[in-house]
């Protein structure tokens, strides 16, 4: 089992549902209308006057051999247009409940 | 914190908030005045004025064309009729609705001062009176007397008029019939001519005789004695030892050539009561007043009088509108006792807990009681308008609170404690209860808009529910979220209900309802083409029904009263007339027993009294009162008397025309009135004579009425300028000759006791009963000699009109037209059809009126209103779905409400009055209040991702019993009002019976088509967004979930 945080701009909301939806994704916990930056490119999402976009925030637990996909396609999202912006961040779960 | 949790962390506060609600309410309550009708009456002042002797063009010419260009600029007027009358003019001016009458009075009593100097020398001046000539009067006493009946005129005038004129809200009161004491001198006419003396003679000297005069003052001694002359008659027998002159060296007095009689003036006004003489005593309020509250005073008065009366004086009430009113009231008010019981017991069946039930039904109560506060604070009083907003509110209150309170049940049922339960429940509802109530108020606050009379009557309605409900969503938000966190605990699941437990039986049954709708549901929406067929078919045929449906203005009410004027052959005397009256109360009297009271007068009144405002007076007309027993106590109505009646009086050959009546004042009878204006009287008269005789042939017109009576015959005596002057005679000295021997002549008044009595000498009837009589009247020349009437004067008989009505400063005739077995919309729209084939000549014009024209500005009101009513919805609820589409699924039900109130008023042969469509537009905020609870909730389920028809019938499957519960609160609150039969149902009868027939029609089927319009209207919608999505997600078609996945799954 793997952690998958994703973090996207708001304007992907539907897209990244219906991409969980598509690989059979159930469960997650969301963080929406948050702010932050990227470290290399892109504008910062701070919600303020300066930088009026917000992030959402993604923390999914999937299988292993799922992540492979998911993080393909999320890049090919990201491609799409670079501006919007969108990242995928894997670590390992040692233990559940 | 919110308003909710507030309510909940402090019980006390909120209990007292209400409390002190309840209270205030209460207070109001018992404050509160009552009415029939909310106060509507426009502001009504009639100008009296008379002018002795002048005959109806006379009046018209000289008095009331003055008058009226005279009050035409007054502030604030709407409309100036008058009516001119021998002897007396009448003007009407009708102010806009909401002016002040003190001020209106007061600018009137201006416009009249200035052209005081105008008017001719001998017009009295006018009298302003504040209510309106056409108005009944609100009581009616009959007075009897056996001893006392001489004096009774002055009698009733000391004790009881005066008094009840000094009464708050009485604008006048007055005596019809009473009998007047006098002191005639009956003058021989021959003898006087042997003794060449004149009438004016006679009186001058009873004048010069009948006097005190104080004659200065006599010192002596110490005292200062004032002196004065006792001339007076100390009894009436004085006045025939009176000496008048001497002829031959004798003396000649009074009795000589004349009778001096003490009696009681000749009777030309006869009154019956129930056969007998009497007098008749009647009270009209100011325009202004509220007619329970003045009669209940007049009535408290006349009590307190009867005791200073003589005791064989008997004072008869013979007609009280507050009766019908207080009766009507309380019908109405009983009525919404049965809601509220039938309404709690609703509750109770659906949900089934008596706890629950409770904390519902106490929203009720707080919330008409605020409705009271409104009315106590705006000063308007409880009528049959108020009281039925209240029992179309009843059903509608408790729909939020049941709403808040299943939500909070819920919660309490998966494990919260009360006090959280409350609070979450109340915070996931709170939003969608307000904007509910949102779309309620958009429906009725636009009534609070309306201008004019449906203004008036709808505008209290449309405060009443929009308050109520208001505070009922505010009770469902704090009181009942409180009461819940006290009140209901956690049922415990019994292993095994009792068999007649409320599980077993009820809940059982609507278990099998709920699986039973949805069945229905799941094969509608798989036979939609079927469904929305028979929906077009549906509303089509009723559109095509409602060609069927009669109209009226408003529904007539039988007020246990019945009015009937008969005229006979014009010119007929008393006597002859006398006859038919008496056959008239025969078969009143034999023929309906339903009949308590009788009361008929005929003849006419020598003096202009008030009395010959209400009705046509002249020894030709005889008018009749009757009242019935309750309308309870007997089997037939009011109508149905009085249709047999008019067959009765048909075969009677004496009686020319006549109109049975039986509205009691207020709103009086549905006619269409047929209003020709022009000056000329012989065209007008012409024009009205045949639309009356085209109107016979017309199927459903009865009582037709011309306003404008016959001409009657007139001694017109033309005298001769040139003769007059060589005999040294003015024409006023030959007028005033004349008039004294015809008339009679008031010289002085007689005392007695201190009340004095008319002294009148005249000529016995006897001598003044044929023209050539009139031709020898003596008139006495300045030269002293005594000369013919015929030799200064020509005498011609001629035909003049009695009464000249005006409207707009405009001679106007109306031919009145009663609907009987139609409806007055059918009854104008034939006329209108007919009147198309009548030349109308030059210079005249001709107008639908009466209440037909207020109906149809009514209805072009209503109209509007829907149109702005449905508008108002459609934007509430656009913005709460956030779609344009979805509130017009909601809105098809109001479609469906048609087909219902045309079917249930043609069942039960109900016209469509204004008040049947009032209750059409309120089906708009009832009917789509059904539907959004479905729409919103078959929302809710899509958004949860089930299919679009399982989300459909799951959604209809879990909404079945609050819709219908709302429905059955609404439809048996208006039940016991449409089932009602007391005094003054037939008002709001209509209401309650297009409510229940739109709201269960419409209901039923909203049921089955609003899924099935949802479910075709948005299945293309919802699939269009996922498309666009899929193709922004292209790259993600290779996706194929492997082996491995699943069995990791």
């Amino acid at each position: 089992m793997k952690a998958v945080f994703i973090v996207y701009n708001m304007a992907l909301t539907d897209r990244v549902d219906y991409l969980l939806d598509k690989m059979g994704i159930k469960g997650f916990t969301q963080w929406t209308s948050i702010s932050g930056r990227g470290t290399e490119t892109g504008e910062p999402h701070m919600g303020t006057h300066t930088w009026p976009e917000m992030n959402n925030a993604i923390l999914t637990i999937v299988p292993d051999n799922k992540i492979p996909d998911m993080l393909k396609y999320i890049k090919k999202m990201d491609e799409i247009n670079k501006d919007v912006g969108i990242r995928a961040f894997v670590w390992d779960v040692v233990d559940q409940y | 914190m919110s308003i909710y949790s507030s309510a909940v962390e402090k019980p006390i506060t909120t209990i007292m908030l209400f409390v002190g609600v309840v209270v205030f309410g209460l207070f109001s309550l018992v404050q509160l005045p009552i009415d029939f009708y909310p106060e509507m009456e426009p502001p009504f002042i009639s100008v009296m004025t008379t002018y002795p002797g002048a005959n109806a063009a006379d009046i018209e010419e000289n008095i009331t064309k003055i008058l009226e260009d005279a009050l035409n600029s007054v502030e604030n007027m709407k409309e100036i009729t008058s009516r001119s009358m021998d002897n007396l003019s009448v003007v009407s001016v009708e102010f806009e609705w909401g002016s002040n009458l003190d001020e209106a009075s007061n600018d009137i009593r201006d416009a009249i001062d200035q052209i005081l100097e105008v008017l001719p020398d001998e017009v009295k001046r006018p009298a302003i009176f504040k209510f309106n000539t056409s108005m009944m009067p609100i009581m009616m006493y009959t007075i009897t007397a056996e001893e006392s009946y001489a004096s009774l005129e002055k009698l009733i005038e000391e004790k009881i008029t005066n008094r009840i004129n000094r009464i708050d809200g009485v604008g006048s009161s007055g005596l019809g019939g009473a009998p007047e004491r006098v002191v005639y001198v009956d003058v021989d006419p021959a003898r006087l001519q042997a003794y060449n003396l004149t009438l004016e003679q006679i009186g001058g000297i009873i004048s010069a005789e009948n006097a005190n005069m104080p004659s200065g003052n006599i010192k002596m001694g110490l005292m200062d004695y004032q002196v004065r002359i006792e001339g007076e008659f100390p009894e009436s027998e004085v006045i025939k030892d009176l000496m008048i002159g001497s002829a031959n060296g004798k003396s000649i007095y009074i009795k000589d050539v004349a009778q001096v009689r003490d009696t009681i003036k000749d009777v030309t006004m006869y009154q019956k009561v129930n056969g007998h003489d009497g007098a008749m005593m009647f009270v009209m309020k100011q325009s202004n007043a509220n007619t329970v509250q003045v009669c209940r005073k007049v009535a408290k008065e006349i009590e307190e009088v009867k005791a200073s009366l003589p005791s064989d004086i008997q004072i008869t009430l013979l007609q009280d509108s507050s009766d019908f009113i207080v009766d009507s009231i309380m019908n109405l008010a009983e009525t919404l006792m049965y809601a509220l019981i039938f309404v709690v017991l609703v509750v109770f069946v659906f949900l089934g807990r008596w706890r629950a039930t409770i904390i519902i039904a106490l929203t009720i109560p707080i919330s008409l009681i605020a409705a009271f506060i409104y009315l106590f604070v705006t000063g308007q009083s409880l009528n049959i308008i108020s009281l039925s907003s209240l029992s179309i509110a009843i059903g509608m209150v408790v729909d939020d609170a049941i709403v808040v309170l299943e939500n909070i049940t819920k919660h309490i049922e998966r494990g919260s404690n009360p006090r959280e339960a409350a609070k979450y429940a109340t915070n996931e509802v709170w939003l969608s209860v307000i904007a509910t109530t949102l779309v309620v108020v958009a429906v009725f606050l636009p009534l609070t808009m309306m201008g004019g009379l449906t203004g008036i009557l709808f505008s209290q309605l449309g405060w009443i529910v929009t308050i109520t409900v208001t505070i009922s969503t505010i009770t469902a938000i704090t009181l009942t979220p409180m009461l819940s966190s006290r009140m209901l605990r956690l049922r415990e699941k019994k292993e095994k209900p009792k068999r007649l437990s409320y599980d077993n039986t009820m809940g059982k049954a609507l278990n099998k309802l709920d699986n039973w709708y949805a069945k229905i549901v799941s094969w509608s929406l798989h036979h939609k083409k079927v469904i929305l067929g028979a929906g077009v078919v549906i509303i089509v045929g009723s559109l095509i029904l409602t060609t069927s449906i009669g109209t009226d203005f408003m529904p007539q009410s039988d007020q246990d009263s019945m009015s009937i004027s008969i005229k006979c052959q014009t010119g007929q005397r008393t006597e002859i007339t006398e006859k038919t009256a008496k056959q008239v109360e025969q078969i009143l009297r034999n023929n309906y027993p339903e009949i308590i009271n009788i009361n008929s007068s005929y003849g006419y009144s020598e003096e202009s009294n008030m009395l010959s405002l209400f009705n046509t007076t002249g020894s030709n007309y005889i008018n009749v009162r009757t009242r019935l027993m309750k309308k309870e106590e007997r089997n037939r109505s009011v109508f149905a008397i009085a249709d047999d009646l008019r067959k009765k009086l048909d075969t009677i050959p004496e009686i020319i025309t006549y109109n049975v009546s039986t509205g009691g004042g207020g709103f009086g009878d549905n006619t269409v009135d047929i209003e020709i204006f022009g000056h000329d009287f012989e065209v007008t008269n012409a024009l009205a004579q045949e639309i009356s005789y085209r109107l016979k042939s017309v199927k459903g017109a009865a009582d037709i009425q011309i306003s404008r009576e016959d001409d009657k015959p007139e001694l017109q005596i033309t005298l001769d300028q040139r003769k007059l002057s060589q005999h040294g005679l003015t024409t006023a000295q030959a007028a005033a000759t004349i008039r004294s021997q015809m008339y009679g002549m008031t010289p002085s008044k007689y005392k007695e006791a201190g009340e004095e009595y008319d002294i009148i000498v005249r000529f016995p009837e006897g001598y003044r009963t044929s023209i050539t009589q009139v031709e020898n009247f003596n008139i006495a020349t300045p030269m002293g000699q005594v000369i013919k009437l015929k030799e200064i004067a020509t005498i011609e008989e001629i035909w003049t009109p009695p009464t000249i009505e005006r409207e707009s400063r405009q001679r106007i005739v109306k031919v009145q037209v009663k609907p009987e077995g139609i409806s007055l919309g059918e009854l104008a729209t034939a006329i209108q059809q007919d009147l198309k084939n009548v030349s109308i000549p030059q210079d005249i014009s001709i107008a639908l009126g009466g209440s037909y024209k207020d109906q149809q500005e009514s209805m072009g009101d209503l109209m509007l209103l829907l149109v702005l009513i449905i508008l108002l919805v459609y934007i509430v609820m656009t913005s709460q779905f956030e779609s344009f589409k979805m509130p017009l699924i909601i809105m098809s039900s109001i479609l469906f409400a048609i087909p219902g109130i045309v079917l249930a008023l043609l069942i039960t042969n109900t016209t469509f009055s204004i008040v049947a469509a009032l209750g059409g537009v309120l089906l708009v905020g009832i009917v789509t209040k059904n539907g959004i609870v479905l729409v919103d909730f078959i929302n809710l389920m899509r958004e949860r991702g089930y299919k679009l028809y399982d989300a459909i019938v799951m959604a209809c499957r879990s909404r079945l019993r609050p819709v219908l519960m709302t429905a059955f609160t609404t439809v048996l609150g208006m039940l016991p009002m449409a089932l009602s039969s007391g005094s003054g149902s037939e008002t709001w009868k209509p209401m309650g019976i297009a409510v229940i027939g739109g709201l269960t029609f419409s209901t039923i089927v909203t049921l089955v088509i609003v899924p099935v319009l949802y479910g075709s209207m948005t299945k293309s919608g919802g699939r269009d967004k996922k498309k666009t999505l899929r193709k922004q997600m292209k790259f993600m078609e290779d996706y194929q979930p492997d082996q491995k996945q699943i069995e990791n799954k």
